[in-house]
């Protein structure tokens, strides 16, 4: 195992970026998933239509494929060249965002028409209801699935090896061919993938039972 | 004669082939109390929704002061700061305390200071006796405490006129009491309320005046008595038979 430990800076560097990816990933994502799922709801026919075409596309069709589309087909076809890691950026936010929208449009729709109404009643603009009584609960039961896109997009941007950005399984592909060990090179990449998600996930689930709404969820 | 406060004039409501409302007219004057009441599904919700313009109404006119709130471009957000509606499923903000519920209007809508619209919540609050509970989250308050601070809640926008949905309908008799208590102690003070109930008791001490609707359309007004000792309509009567008989027992 002592030839880990030389290759570690390497690690660390592909641990690095992986957690950027992810980050940037679920952050921006996030922005886009509020957003979209604020659009199909409350938006009209047509706004709606065409969030879900956004949505269909990057879940029905595999993120390697949306990887190469973004890295070569667009910028062939747009006569440029893009880097790996913006072309990969890319694709994570777009396609994060159209998972959390699924989850955040399921979390408005179970805070129900009935908060909007009562928020209405009192002169609120369908704006201030949603900013100041939809969303404050929908974020909060939200968190669960949440956490499971966090688990699954962190894995997800080892797919990046694909085009060629340095993230921790490329790192792994990498140091098992220069090294010839395969076995102790991938069991320590799967290793650290679990301890960071085990990490991230004890944490939201401290997060969730912090701002829980009371009534909403079972208590002690 | 005071001033009215709120008039429906012929108001129709559809939603898709169900037609709930068929041509329903009447004046709220200041300080008045009136109750409708009427069998389930006979419109009363749909009317008071169309009061406070929480609906549109299909047909009609509403008028709020003698402004026509269903004109084209009235800014209905602010004419609904003016109309109190307290629901039959309370519909408090699950997120937040009893204080936050009532403040939430006074910030978001009135942009009142934070502190200022916590002091008008807490007001609100004694008002309905729900002071001590006001750092409570409305899962651990009971049925009737809700309802109460859903009241403060839009009491404490200083509506013109306050609109009840069955306010008591969603609670047992011992929860009733405190609430349908909270409402006569507004009535006493001279608020103007329209109120959808089928406590009749209540309805006759602290009504002006009660509308029987049914089918969409009312059906008989005038004062309680007429209610409780000779209605007018056949159908009133019935109903009233079935109300009073069902208490009797």
């Amino acid at each position: 195992m002592q030839f880990l430990l030389r290759y570690l800076p390497m690690f660390i560097d592909g641990f690095v970026m992986t957690v950027i990816l992810t980050t940037v990933g679920l952050s921006v994502g996030f922005i886009i998933g509020v957003l979209a799922a604020i659009g199909d709801v409350y938006g009209g026919k047509v706004l709606s239509a065409i969030i879900n075409a956004y949505v269909e596309f990057f879940r029905g069709s595999p993120l390697v494929v949306q990887l190469f589309i973004f890295y070569y087909s667009i910028p062939t076809l747009l006569n440029t060249l893009i880097d790996p890691f913006t072309a990969g950026c890319l694709v994570f936010i777009l396609n994060s965002g159209a998972y959390q929208k699924g989850y955040i449009k399921g979390a408005i729709e179970a805070i129900g028409v009935d908060q909007m109404l009562a928020a209405r009643s009192l002169g609120m603009t369908k704006f201030q209801a949603i900013r100041h009584v939809i969303l404050p609960q929908a974020l909060r039961i939200v968190i669960p699935s949440w956490t499971n896109e966090f688990c699954s997009l962190t894995k997800s941007t080892s797919v990046a090896i694909v085009i060629t950005i340095r993230e921790l399984t490329t790192v792994g592909y990498i140091v098992s061919a220069q090294t010839f060990r395969p076995m102790e090179v991938y069991a320590f990449v799967g290793l650290i993938y679990f301890l960071w998600i085990y990490a991230v996930v004890k944490m939201m689930d401290m997060l969730y039972k912090r701002v829980r709404i009371p009534g909403f969820i079972a208590e002690e | 004669m005071p001033e009215v406060v709120l008039e429906a004039r012929d108001l129709w409501k559809d939603y898709g082939n169900v037609v709930a409302l068929k041509g329903v007219s009447l004046k709220i004057r200041e300080g008045e109390v009136k109750v409708v009441f009427g069998p389930s599904g006979s419109g009363k919700s749909t009317l008071l929704r169309c009061l406070a313009m929480l609906t549109k109404p299909t047909k009609g006119e509403v008028y709020l002061r003698g402004e026509c709130l269903t004109a084209p471009g009235v800014d209905l957000n602010k004419a609904r700061t003016r109309i109190g509606f307290v629901f039959q499923q309370i519909l408090l903000f699950h997120h937040l305390t009893a204080l936050d519920n009532v403040a939430l209007g006074l910030r978001v809508v009135l942009k009142m200071p934070k502190e200022e619209a916590r002091k008008k919540a807490m007001e609100a609050l004694r008002e309905v006796r729900m002071e001590k509970w006001a750092d409570y989250y409305p899962a651990h308050l009971s049925g009737g405490q809700q309802q109460r601070v859903g009241i403060a809640r839009a009491l404490a926008m200083d509506p013109e006129v306050i609109l009840f949905d069955e306010p008591t309908s969603s609670l047992d008799p011992e929860l009733t009491g405190e609430v349908l208590d909270t409402i006569r102690q507004l009535a006493k003070e001279g608020r103007t309320m329209l109120i959808a109930t089928h406590e009749m008791l209540f309805a006759r001490e602290a009504a002006d005046e009660m509308m029987f609707i049914d089918n969409g359309k009312i059906l008989e007004v005038g004062p309680p008595e007429q209610f409780f000792t000779n209605p007018k309509t056949e159908r009133a009567r019935r109903f009233m038979a079935r109300l009073l008989e069902k208490r009797g027992r």
